[in-house]
């Protein structure tokens, strides 16, 4: 059973543009996306910054209107139910804001048990066990203000499970954390999915997409360039190889050449400390290393690699052909 | 020498000019000009009959030059501290450290456009006092007049360097500052006579600025000459320098304590 | 979920929302100059202005700047309540809630109301202590029934001016400005009848000058059937307060949804 139903959405955003002729400017956010998630699922929705993943989670969540197209979860609207809906569903927005700072930890999750209108002596046996899950037992009484952001992410996470919804949005929930915290946050999210909840996740991470997610959605520019399970994605580039070359110095001359190549696919450069490294999806696999490399005669290269494609090189590809 | 001395004019000159920028920057210009010229005006309004119901004294000018006067404290300590403490909310400060800047040149810098501004807002309320409550101006030596709110106004401002830099240890400057201004409001005599005070509040009347100020704004509207009100402007002018002077000492003392214990960035 | 158990519900966020806007109010410098150290400078300046008058005038100084404290912080802090936890990005928590977000807001202007009146106990505190005697208030009974409309009033104030605020930057703008011209308009120091004829109406359509009205009055021994009078103008004003709060409250709710404002970057 479809838990949340997305057709032909849309988000327009009116921007008002230059300070002394004034303008009004329309910037498309969300360009009519559909998509539907089951019961139970974990569905990541991939994207570059600025796609427009966070839009369609304030429209999921009710703190957005539409400008088209609709949301249906758990069978009710969002714009129409959404008093209904709020107190059946959970949610977190990445970074440290939403909380009060100078209350501590318990003390935030007490008043929001009231806002939900949940029974005090349920509430004070259930903050312990959300402390507990999301590893703050510890440091409960302390005041928000002093905790770190991972420690503020879980928080959120407590805070947002506090009347046990069945649906779950997470947006960018590892956002800013170092890899320890972001490791700690995808175990608690593995664990809630466990306990068959229905998951919608953002990232920009592929790693945590392919680790965490049954179903992904790619986003980009406002819509949904393609969908299917991990596997089904890498399979994108699955008759492609990559090579990687690494580089010294600037190579901005070179990539307008390069890419008109027609053994290259896609390219794309990573900067890694004082070297770069380029990223070239191609057909021809091995075999192209050698006119790439004529090509880019009088450039330093150091390591040159051929390997298999992995989910990021097929997330690369999807929003590199939009550009 | 006159290398060095033309670079501390410039850093001079840059600290007036950034740092009355910096002030634009938060506020709006028609909001800026709004709380300038009718904040005097309400502030006024109130003081004057209240002073005048509450102490059944008839006499507005009294009131009227008090408050009028009142306004130097208002961008002597709100903006010069402000000015001070600006750095850190941006966290330039650090930058300005790493800088051979001469101090004194930079911290004098950033009080002199606060200076101009307010002796403009003492204008104001004199006009305000003029068009609502008839303040009689007729017997007024202006030059002198001229002389006494320039002196009054820098006072203030030493005062404002001294919270400013006051600010810079404290958390919570906007606190600190509101309630000496307050405080000001009844000690420095503008709106009760500083004779009528308990002899332990006159004794605090004679330490801080603004007293001696309104009182010879009193005495020169009122027609007497500036060689009557002399001795007043010396010790107000005095009271401006002991201020800057114990600011100056805590800003080179915190930058000391600062960069010792890295504590720049600390709130 | 039944009428009773909801409304059992509510009465338990405005109690939490309450108590979390004190414990956080606790440690505010700001609320702290508001409705202690502010009143009670202007309320000595006041005392040593008295010296020669009656002892019968002391008691207007308290109440005077006991006003002062309600005014103040009904504008700056209640005035808050609502663009405040759009700043610290807790207003979309709020509103995810089955709690209706003005419930939220009673509790927390309610809060800041009765805090306010700190700053009458501390200026009458500061009367005992400048004059060696504590001044007394000659109509206990209208004063307390006074003192608790006012209290209401200021509450229903806090709603109206909250939403306000979000709505229209402009008017917040105006904050700083608000605060004497209502010292003044209210009558909190001096009687309104120093001012000139055409500000009177003005005067009228603030609560504020009701509340001080009743309260001066009540202490001061004035007639009851003024006293009454200005309660009952108290009366009529928060009911059409309320009124225009709730369409305000629906309005702001949709408009930000719609227009992306539940949040501040």
């Amino acid at each position: 059973m479809n838990v949340i139903e997305v057709s032909n959405l849309r988000r327009v955003y009116n921007a008002n543009v230059g300070a002394i002729r004034r303008s009004h400017k329309e910037i498309v956010a969300v360009d009519g996306i559909s998509f539907h998630i089951e019961g139970g699922e974990l569905f990541g929705l991939l994207g570059p910054n600025g796609a427009g993943k966070t839009t369609t989670v304030k429209m999921l969540t009710t703190m957005l209107i539409p400008t088209d197209g609709s949301i249906r979860i758990l069978g009710l609207d969002v714009v129409r139910d959404a008093k209904k809906l709020r107190s059946r569903i959970g949610f977190i927005y990445g970074g440290e804001r939403g909380l009060y700072w100078r209350l501590s930890g318990i003390d935030n999750l007490r008043y929001f048990g009231s806002l939900y209108h949940l029974d005090p002596q349920a509430t004070r046996k259930r903050i312990p066990e959300l402390l507990e899950m999301v590893g703050l037992s510890e440091r409960g009484e302390e005041k928000v203000e002093g905790y770190s952001r991972g420690m503020k992410q879980r928080l959120h996470v407590a805070r947002a499970l506090l009347h046990d919804p069945e649906v779950l949005f997470l947006d960018e929930p590892t956002l800013g954390l170092d890899p320890v915290g972001a490791r700690d946050l995808r175990t608690i999210i593995r664990n809630l999915q466990a306990e068959n909840k229905t998951i919608l996740l953002t990232t920009h991470y592929m790693l945590e997409a392919d680790a965490l997610c049954q179903r992904i959605a790619v986003i980009n520019k406002g819509k949904i360039v393609a969908e299917g399970s991990p596997a089904e994605l890498k399979s994108i580039v699955s008759d492609l190889s990559v090579i990687e070359v690494e580089v010294f110095g600037s190579v901005d001359d070179f990539l307008p050449t390069l890419r008109a190549q027609s053994f290259v696919d896609a390219l794309s450069i990573e900067n890694r400390e004082q070297k770069q490294v380029l990223l070239i999806q191609s057909p021809a696999g091995a075999e192209a290393v050698s006119p790439l490399l004529g090509l880019l005669a009088g450039v330093r290269v150091g390591k040159v690699i051929v390997r298999e494609p992995t989910l990021e090189d097929a997330y690369i590809r999807l929003v590199e052909e939009d550009v | 020498m006159f290398r060095t001395l033309n670079t501390n004019i410039r850093i001079f000159l840059q600290g007036a000019y950034l740092s009355y920028v910096a002030l634009f920057a938060w506020i709006q210009p028609a909001h800026y000009l709004a709380t300038k010229v009718m904040g005097p005006f309400f502030y006024m309004i109130f003081f004057v009959l209240m002073g005048a119901y509450i102490s059944g004294r008839n006499d507005a000018s009294f009131y009227v030059i008090g408050n009028a006067m009142q306004a130097a404290a208002l961008s002597g300590i709100y903006g010069v501290s402000m000015s001070i403490d600006g750095d850190r909310w941006g966290g330039t400060l650090i930058y300005l450290f790493g800088t051979p800047a001469n101090r004194l040149a930079l911290f004098l810098g950033r009080a002199f456009m606060h200076l101009l501004d307010g002796i403009l807002g003492v204008i104001i309320g004199l006009v305000w006092g003029v068009l609502i409550f008839k303040l009689d101006l007729s017997q007024t030596n202006f030059l002198a007049l001229a002389l006494v709110i320039t002196t009054t106004v820098f006072s203030t401002a030493g005062m404002g360097l001294m919270l400013g830099c006051l600010g810079l240890i404290t958390r919570n400057v906007m606190l600190v500052n509101n309630t000496i201004f307050f405080l000001l409001l009844v000690f420095s005599g503008a709106n009760v006579e500083v004779s009528s005070l308990p002899a332990w509040a006159q004794t605090i009347s004679s330490m801080v600025p603004l007293t001696r100020g309104i009182a010879a704004a009193r005495l020169v509207i009122d027609g007497q000459s500036l060689a009557m009100v002399w001795p007043l402007l010396q010790g107000e002018f005095l009271v401006g320098v002991i201020y800057a002077a114990i600011g100056f000492l805590m800003f080179r003392q915190f930058e000391i304590i600062a960069i010792r214990r890295g504590t720049l960035e600390a709130f | 979920m039944s009428d009773l158990s909801n409304l059992r519900a509510n009465l338990r966020v405005i109690f939490s929302a309450a108590e979390m806007a004190l414990r956080s109010n606790l440690t505010d410098g700001f609320v702290f100059f508001g409705i202690v150290i502010q009143p009670t400078i202007i309320a000595l300046l006041a005392f040593w202005m008295l010296r020669d008058q009656g002892n019968d005038a002391i008691i207007y100084v308290v109440i005077g700047s006991g006003m002062t404290g309600l005014w103040t912080m009904a504008l700056f802090i209640s005035g808050q309540a609502i663009s405040g936890e759009r700043w610290t990005g807790t207003l979309e928590m709020l509103v995810a809630t089955p709690t209706p977000l003005y419930i939220v807001v009673i509790g927390k202007t309610l809060a800041n109301v009765l805090q306010s009146l700190v700053a009458m106990v501390a200026t009458y505190a500061l009367a005992g202590l400048v004059f060696g005697v504590l001044p007394r208030i000659l109509r206990p009974g209208m004063f307390t029934l006074s003192l608790f409309f006012a209290v209401i009033s200021y509450i229903s104030f806090g709603l109206i001016i909250s939403p306000l605020f979000v709505l229209n930057p402009q008017v917040r703008r105006l904050q700083n400005g608000l605060e004497f011209p209502v010292y003044i308009l209210g009558g909190f120091f001096f009687p309104i009848a120093l001012l000139p004829g055409w500000t009177t109406p003005l005067s009228y359509i603030l609560p504020p000058y009701w509340a001080a009205r009743a309260l001066h009055g009540a202490s001061s021994g004035g007639a009851v059937s003024d006293i009454l009078f200005a309660i009952g103008m108290m009366i009529l004003f928060i009911l059409i307060y309320g009124m225009i709060t709730a369409r305000l409250f629906q309005r702001i709710l949709y408009k930000a949804r719609v227009e992306a404002t539940l949040v501040r970057q």
